[in-house]
C-alpha cells in the first residue's frame, strides 16, 4: 500500500509551520495509523531527515496522548475513535492523508503535530477533587448511589482528555470536557461539599486559559473517542446557574 | 467571583432569543390577516395595527423587542470576536460537515444576513409608519393609517417579494439551530426532552420559514 502524507511540520511554537509532503510506500492495511507514521519515521531516519514529532502512549484507545486532526476531522475519519485505534484499512492505497495538530490558542504547538494542554491540567487542578478522610477506607456500603447516577458519572469519567473537543470546535471551547469532570464528580455524593465551588473554579479557569463559548454545533460529541454527550454541557450550564443562586 | 463571560454572554443571547421566537409567532398570526379577502383583511389589519401602536403595554414590549435585538447582535459579535480568538489558525482542511450540520457552523454568518433583511424590513414599514421617514402612509376609510395598501404597494415589486422569500430560508435555518441550542445553553438537560425540544425547533422553523416566506407571494399574486 502507498500513500503521501502531507503532514504539518513546525519547529518550534513560534516559528511559521507548513505542510511536508511524504511519499510512503510498503505499508499494509493492517497497519495502525500511527504505525504507518512509525514507518515513514524509520525511512526519514535513514535518509537523516528530521522525523516527525507526534504524540502516543497506549496506543490502545485509553490515554487520549495521540490526537491529530487527520483529512479534515479530529482523530480521522471514523466517528468516536481516537487515532490510534485508525487502521490503514480506512484509507486507499495512492490515498493522500493530511495531517495537523489540534489548533486551537490554548494548545499551543509544541512541534510538529505535539501541542501543549497543560490547559486541562489547570482546569481539573481547579476541581476534579473531592474532600475525603485519610486512613482506613470506608465500608463500601456505607454510600449508596443509585445504579443510573453512578452510570451517568461513569460515562461522563470515562472522558480522556485527548482535546478533539476543543479541537474539533469552531469555537475551541472545552465545554465537553469541562463538563464531563464537573459532571463526573457533582453527581457522586462523594462530590456533594465542592459542588458549587467546583463548578465556578473550573468555568473559571476554562474562561481564563482562553477557550472560546460553546455554541452547540454537536460536532464534539461526535468526534469524542468516549461519546461523552452534548447534554453534560447543558448541564453544566444548569449547575452553574445553581452554583450562582446556591453557592 | 465575577461574571463569567463565557455563560453570561451566551444566557443573554438565548434568552433574547426565546423572546424574539415569541414575538415571530405573534408576528406572523398577524400576517396571516393578509391571507383573508382585501375588503376583510384591509379593515381589520389596519385597525390591528393601529391598536397596537396606541397600546402602552405594546409600547413596552416594542422598546424590550429593540433591546432585545440589539442585544443578541452585540452580544453574538462579542462571542464571535472571543472565539474567532480562540481558533486564530484554521486547518488546511476540515470536514466539519462530517460531524456537525452547516447551520450550525454558520450561525454568525445566517444572523447577519437576517440581520440584513430587518434592516430592510424595519426601513420598508417600521420608518414610514412609526417615524415618519419618507412616502406618507394613507388614511382608510376607518382612520386608521393604511398599512394594509403599505405592505400590498411593496409587494407588488417582485424584487421586494423575492428579497423576502428568499432571506425567510436564513430565517428558518438560524430559528431551527437556535431554538434548540437556547434550551441547552439556559441549562435544559433532560435527553429525551431535548429530543423532543430538537423536533418541536424543526416544526417551528419550518412553520416561521413557510409562513412568513409564502405570504408576500400570496399577496403579489392578489
Amino acid at each position: 500500500m502507498k500513500v503521501t502524507f502531507k503532514i504539518w511540520k513546525q519547529d518550534k511554537p513560534e516559528t511559521k509551520g507548513a505542510l511536508k509532503t511524504y511519499e510512503v510506500s510498503g505499508l499494509t492495511e493492517d497497519m495502525s495509523f500511527l504505525e504507518a507514521l512509525d514507518h515513514l519515521n524509520e525511512e526519514l531516519v535513514l535518509k537523516d531527515e528530521a522525523v516527525i514529532a507526534y504524540e502516543y502512549d497506549c496506543r490502545e484507545g485509553i490515554c487520549g496522548q495521540c490526537g491529530v486532526f487527520i483529512n479534515g476531522r479530529a482523530h480521522g475519519p471514523h466517528d468516536n475513535m481516537t487515532t490510534c485505534q485508525l487502521h490503514m484499512r480506512s484509507f486507499k492505497d495512492g490515498d493522500t492523508i493530511v495531517v495537523e495538530p489540534w489548533r486551537a490558542a490554548s494548545f499551543p504547538i509544541i512541534k510538529d503535530l505535539i501541542v501543549d494542554r497543560s490547559s486541562f491540567d489547570r482546569i481539573i487542578e481547579q476541581g476534579a477533587y473531592i474532600t475525603a478522610k485519610t486512613g482506613t477506607a470506608p465500608e463500601a456500603n456505607a454510600i449508596l448511589i443509585p445504579k443510573e447516577i453512578s452510570d451517568q458519572a461513569m460515562d461522563a469519567a470515562a472522558c480522556i482528555g485527548c482535546g478533539a473537543c476543543v479541537a474539533t470546535c469552531k469555537n475551541s471551547s472545552a465545554a465537553l470536557f469541562t463538563s464531563a469532570k464537573i459532571n463526573h464528580l457533582n453527581k457522586l455524593p462523594q462530590g456533594k461539599a465542592e459542588e458549587h465551588q467546583r463548578v465556578k473554579e473550573m468555568t473559571y479557569q476554562m474562561k481564563e486559559e482562553g477557550f472560546g463559548s460553546c455554541t452547540f454545533t454537536g460536532a464534539c460529541e461526535v468526534e469524542c473517542p468516549e461519546g461523552i454527550s452534548i447534554t453534560n454541557i447543558a448541564e453544566m450550564n444548569a449547575r452553574n446557574f445553581k452554583a450562582k443562586l446556591f453557592g | 467571583m465575577a461574571v463569567n463571560p463565557l455563560f453570561f454572554r451566551k444566557t443573554l443571547i438565548a434568552g433574547t432569543g426565546l423572546f424574539l421566537c415569541i414575538f415571530l409567532i405573534v408576528h406572523l398570526s398577524a400576517n396571516c390577516i393578509l391571507l383573508l379577502p382585501e375588503a376583510v383583511a384591509r379593515g381589520m389589519y389596519n385597525s390591528y395595527s393601529t391598536t397596537l401602536r396606541e397600546s402602552p403595554l405594546i409600547k413596552i414590549v416594542a422598546y424590550l423587542l429593540y433591546l432585545s435585538i440589539i442585544l443578541h447582535v452585540v452580544y453574538a459579535l462579542l462571542i464571535t470576536i472571543r472565539n474567532r480568538k480562540a481558533k486564530p489558525k484554521k486547518y488546511v482542511i476540515n470536514n466539519s460537515k462530517e460531524n456537525s450540520s452547516w447551520t450550525s457552523q454558520n450561525m454568525g454568518l445566517i444572523g447577519t444576513m437576517i440581520l440584513l433583511f430587518i434592516v430592510v424590513h424595519l426601513a420598508n414599514f417600521w420608518a414610514r409608519i412609526k417615524l415618519g421617514i419618507g412616502e406618507r402612509p394613507e388614511i382608510d376609510i376607518a382612520g386608521n393609517v393604511d398599512v394594509y395598501e403599505v405592505t400590498y404597494s411593496l409587494f407588488q415589486n417582485i424584487y421586494y417579494v423575492i428579497f423576502y422569500t428568499a432571506l425567510m430560508i436564513p430565517l428558518g435555518l438560524h430559528l431551527n439551530h437556535g431554538l434548540k441550542s437556547s434550551f441547552k445553553t439556559l441549562g435544559f438537560y433532560h435527553k429525551k426532552g431535548l429530543k423532543i425540544v430538537a423536533k418541536i425547533s424543526l416544526i417551528y422553523a419550518a412553520i416561521m420559514a413557510i409562513g412568513f416566506g409564502i405570504i408576500p407571494f400570496i399577496v403579489y399574486l392578489k
